[in-house]
């Protein structure tokens, strides 16, 4: 039975009860501790610098070359918090409610309680920290809203808010390197997780650069790895985003909790060819000011701007009357997918719907449009060569972000002692759908605020311990097999790339596993990612060799734990017979197609154990306390 | 890195500031013979004689020797900083070819300056090559150097192309002077260009013709 | 379309280098530049031979790891783009492309167009932050910051660390990476405390790490992907000299 160790107390007393009665580290004994936090984004690089500002001696790590490089830095429309500054009713409260509902009542109360709890905070936090967001000509600072919600509790800076936050955590993070308590190892990526007598001891490393396996110890290990949404290879996510970490903790005995929880985003750039490597994200903030349609006649070859007003189909607007363009995301991108499907797609592969501006120009002006999204527009007319101030944009839905990850208790500690998940890496937070501007909130909450607090808990036990070296027997045992597993690979010698089979499951991963599911659909696609799987160890070519630097072979080792991983996502999103949040199964829905949740049956999250090569389920039922599990309605 | 750039800036605003006074009293030299020859040398005189323009010489040679002692100095420490050149570098895409070219086009005015203190500087102040008369004024006749200089048609041309060069380098030294000293109010620096530009060109063209109206008096 | 590629191959950083061609096929002009190497890659693994070594992550023109000479330009032909972002669209079929890595003493070359930019990093370690530690925060409206002022900091604060502006300056100066930094910081009243310290131990290391003497040609800012003015430099220089006389 999982145990998530929610504290006792009203909800607005837990956290404060738990802080309370957690453990402490004397000051003088901290240095004496080392933490290995292996990520450098919002989570990785706040919980680097706030452990290090603490007196820990931490060691971070990043595969790309810079700390200042990680996807949180994508993030564009800007970070929520409960500060009320609107005047518009907003509270704790309400937060918790829409984060929790949006989330179609797939997460844990006490944690989404914390997360709204500790966001007002976080807007101070980096206002300190010297982040520029939007300010009134008063001086005071401005909200914007944002789907899913009713009111303007989204804090921003221009169309880079991700950027800003993520800066600020990197100079924060420099701070602490100055001050010698990081020692930032920049290209370095984890390639497994040492665990001695069950607890979670150290990394293996492969510093990517000279292409040598480095073995580091720790009392402590913190994974703040992002998302793995790069497993429908088609995504939002950097190239270089993985589940490798998350996936060979998951083998040595961490829970991998809701796997197939992927949100969809509604507003990406179309798939305009086979070559295409990523889909760009629009923010959306977007859908604030700007409006979807398609025509309303099928296979409608008219220019959009040709097409009158009254031949135009505001699909959203039509079906969610109440919350229109702001429907959250989930439901935008099905809505979307449903028009595509049925023959109403627009652009050249007719894969896409209109995002329309035309009606926030003639109403607040040019200026102010520009002033909102001219950077996006910049952005979008870069990448498309199409102004989008005069013709509608074109968006289409694509794999975003990651709700599933690695199963975390209350104190963000996996199952495996001493190893932490922070940020989009664990599940906790965002149920079976996030909401916008929330995850810059969750990893940078659990980073800065949530783990410094809880991980002292685990510490004050550790350092009554014998600290490991890097001498024991188990990290030779696991360097030897990262080592092995590496020239399995290299030795396969086939005739086919890495980015072929990526194709390939991705193909199938985006038929399958995406916006909507069925069960002999992922019956099916578990068997062609096992196929996939096969033919990837017989048939892949990696040129080049393990001692230099190989971007072929970095690929080739990530997308060897993408295919199982794959399996994983399929094997989830068929056990859980419903539909919630992003997970919609075709059996469960109503006749107007809105997802139809079961309550009773799976009111639990998923928790699912590795034994070798199979997956075995463990539930943590969700005990609703405080709020009754509601039909979300958006209409 | 800093103080070496204020130091070129510094002393190149000093010498632009000469060359406006330099050119003003050289204008003596487009009036008529009778009158330009008496102006010019009692103008000289003048100059040679004054206590405060000694002085000023002395600020004058030190900002001439430290805008080149640093200019070589910056050209020699950016050239490290970039040893490995591009293959292919259309840097004309992104900036003028007299900004990325400074150092180069400095060059050509030191030897103007060489060449030019040897024709005057030295005959005048120094006595070397063929003395100088008086005028009927008394005064040396400075006239009569810079009018039998410029009978000599190399020199006319050496005189007034080198102005060319002396434009550039005056058009991207007085704006990048001000920015290197600090000054950043955006619209004032848009201002500064194009007094810059007019500066520049005032000069060049100023100090280019008189050889040549000299040459066909 | 079909182009040449001539890339430059280095095994590491003291191997020589050189250009070598490869001519491509079967790319069309929605593939970015990025794409078409990943096709060129593609082709190279199926002749068994080492494939290209280039940076990107996000792809979408915000992370500022890729960055590559191409045509005799910083991140391409066009202004204000990142590799990324540029398209085989700007290409004309037939096209020969020259793609080089960044140059600058203080880039050096990791291996083919990758170079080691960790001097930015080291840059922004010497005071590019504000030295408050989490939890000593005030409310965040306690500390009223004017539109303009925010504007202002968020024009400098958009710096994407890519090192095009170093890449394509002539003196290899990366002074308009330092002064968007500063500029941010020193401009917002939070980073006032300690704004003196922060220009003068953030530009020493500048020039520690072997970077050149701004010479204002203009070329930083026209290859910046954020558009960062070169005023921020004079700012900077201002600064210095404020610096100087009040540090």
């Amino acid at each position: 039975m999982l145990n998530a160790k929610v504290p006792e107390g009203k909800i607005e007393e837990k956290w404060r009860n738990y802080q309370a009665q957690s453990r402490l580290v004397n000051p003088a004994n901290k240095k004496k501790l080392k933490v290995i936090v292996v990520g450098s984004g919002l989570a990785g690089a706040g919980a680097a610098a706030t452990l290090a500002e603490l007196g820990y001696d931490i060691s971070c790590f990043c595969y790309q070359d810079s700390a200042r490089r990680a996807h949180s830095v994508a993030a564009q429309g800007g970070v929520n918090a409960a500060k009320n500054y609107q005047h518009d009713g907003d509270s704790v409260w309400r937060m918790f409610y829409d984060t929790l509902k949006g989330g179609d009542f797939r997460s844990r109360e006490a944690n989404v309680y914390r997360l709204a709890e500790l966001s007002a905070p976080l807007i101070d936090h980096f206002t300190q920290q010297g982040v520029p967001f939007a300010r009134e000509y008063g001086g005071v600072l401005v909200n914007r809203s944002f789907g899913g919600v009713q009111v303007e509790r989204t804090f921003y800076a221009r169309g880079q808010t991700g950027q800003q936050l993520l800066l600020a955590a990197y100079s924060q993070l420099n701070k602490m390197i100055r001050a010698r308590k990081v020692e930032m190892f920049t290209r370095h990526e984890m390639l497994d997780l040492v665990v001695i007598d069950g607890k979670a001891k150290g990394i293996i490393a492969r510093d990517l650069q000279s292409g040598k396996i480095r073995r580091f110890a720790a009392d402590a290990v913190v994974l703040a790895t992002g998302g793995y949404s790069r497993v429908f290879r088609l995504s939002t996510l950097a190239i270089g985003c993985n589940g490798s970490a998350l996936w060979k903790a998951h083998k040595r005995g961490a829970f991998f909790a809701s796997p197939s929880f992927t949100q969809i985003h509604p507003t990406a750039l179309p798939q305009s060819s086979e070559a295409q490597s990523k889909l760009t994200l629009m923010s959306e903030s977007l859908r604030n000011d700007g409006r979807i349609w398609v025509p309303k006649t099928k296979g409608d070859t008219r220019k959009a701007n040709d097409i009158p007003e009254e031949e135009r189909d505001y699909y959203l607007e039509r079906r969610y009357p109440s919350f229109g363009n702001l429907a959250p995301r989930d439901i935008a991108s099905r809505a979307a997918k449903e028009r595509i499907d049925a023959g109403y797609g627009i652009g050249r592969l007719k894969n896409a719907v209109y995002l329309d501006f035309k009606h926030a120009i003639e109403r607040f002006g040019m200026e102010t449009v520009n002033d909102r999204y001219g950077n996006l527009f910049t952005m979008y007319k870069k990448i498309t060569g199409i102004d989008a101030y005069t013709e509608p944009m074109q968006i289409s839905p694509a794999a975003h972000f990651s709700m599933g990850g690695l199963w975390v208790d209350y104190e963000l500690m996996t199952t495996i002692p001493g190893l932490y998940a922070v940020g989009e890496c664990n599940f906790s937070d965002h149920g079976a759908n996030r909401l916008g501007a929330n995850s810059l909130l969750q990893a940078s909450v659990d980073g800065y605020f949530i783990l410094p607090n809880t991980i002292n808990n685990y510490l004050a036990q550790a350092l009554k311990e014998e600290h490991e070296t890097t001498e024991h027997p188990e990290f030779s045992k696991v360097e030897q097999e990262v080592k092995e597993h590496i020239d399995h690979i290299l030795a396969v010698n086939g005739c086919k790339t890495v980015d072929h089979f990526h194709r390939e499951l991705g193909k199938v991963m985006w038929q399958e596993c995406a916006m909507s599911r069925n069960k002999s659909g992922l019956q099916k696609a578990i068997g062609q990612i096992k196929k996939i799987r096969e033919d990837f160890w017989t048939e892949v070519n990696v040129t080049g060799h393990s001692n230099e630097l190989n971007t072929e072979l970095e690929k080739a080792l990530r997308l060897a734990d993408f295919i199982e991983l794959g399996i994983l996502m399929c094997t989830d999103a068929l056990d859980r017979e419903e539909s919630c949040g992003a997970h919609f199964r075709e059996e469960y829905q109503t006749e107007d197609g809105e997802a139809v949740r079961v309550d009773d049956k799976y009111a639990f999250v998923s928790a699912w154990e590795y034994s070798n090569g199979d997956f075995k389920l463990h539930k943590e039922p969700l005990d609703f306390e405080f709020i009754q599990p509601s039909v979300r309605s958006y209409k | 890195m800093f103080l070496r750039k204020s130091i070129i800036a510094t002393s190149g605003l000093f010498l632009c500031l000469f060359l406006i006074v330099h050119l003003s009293a050289n204008f003596i030299l487009l009036l008529p013979e009778e009158v330009a020859r008496e102006a010019y040398n009692g103008y000289s005189t003048t100059l040679r004689e004054s206590p405060v323009i000694k002085v000023v010489a002395y600020a004058l040679y030190a900002s001439i020797f430290f805008h080149v002692l640093y200019g070589i100095i910056v050209t020699y420490k950016n050239r490290k900083a970039k040893p490995h050149r591009y293959v292919v570098n259309r840097s004309q895409e992104n900036s003028t070819w007299t900004s990325q070219n400074m150092g180069l086009i400095g060059m050509f005015i030191l030897l103007f300056i060489v060449v030019h203190l040897a024709n005057f500087w030295a005959r005048v102040k120094l006595g070397i090559g063929a003395p100088v008369g008086l005028d009927s004024a008394g005064n040396v006749d400075v006239y009569e150097v810079t009018y039998s200089l410029f009978q000599n048609i190399y020199f006319v041309l050496f005189y007034t192309l080198l102005m060319i060069p002396l434009g550039w380098h005056l058009d991207h030294g007085l704006k990048s002077a001000f920015k290197t000293l600090g000054f950043y109010h955006k619209k004032g620096l848009a201002v500064v260009s194009k007094i810059s530009l007019i500066y520049a060109t005032i000069m060049s063209v100023g100090f280019g013709i008189i050889p040549l109206v000299v040459y066909f008096k | 379309m079909k182009v040449t590629f001539q890339i430059w191959r280095q095994d590491g950083p003291t191997d020589k280098g050189r250009l070598k061609d490869y001519e491509v096929d079967g790319l069309t002009e929605d593939m970015s530049f990025l794409e078409a190497l990943d096709h060129l890659n593609e082709l190279l693994v199926l002749k068994n031979e080492k494939v290209i070594a280039y940076e990107y992550d996000c792809r979408e023109g915000i992370c500022g790891q890729c960055g590559i000479f191409i045509n005799g330009r910083a991140h391409g032909p066009h202004a204000n783009m990142t590799t990324c972002q540029l398209h085989m669209r700007s290409f004309n079929d037939g096209d020969t492309i020259v793609v080089e890595p960044w140059r600058a003493q203080a880039f050096p070359v990791v291996k083919d167009l990758i170079v080691d930019r960790s001097a930015l990093d080291r840059i922004i370690e010497q005071g590019g932050y504000i030295s408050a530690k989490t939890g000593t925060a005030p409310e965040a409206n306690s500390i009223p910051i004017g539109k303009d002022v925010a504007d202002k900091a968020m024009d400098a604060a958009a710096c994407i660390g890519c090192g095009a502006c170093v890449a394509t300056c002539k003196n290899a100066s990366a002074a308009l990476f330092t002064s968007a930094k500063i500029n941010h910081l020193n401009s917002l009243p939070q980073g006032k405390p300690e704004q003196h310290r922060r220009v003068l131990e953030m530009t020493k290391q500048m020039a520690y790490e072997g970077f050149g003497h701004c010479t204002f040609t203009g070329a930083c800012e026209v290859e910046c992907p954020e558009g960062i003015s070169i005023v921020n430099i004079a700012e900077l220089n201002a600064r210095i000299l404020k610096a100087r006389l009040l540090g």
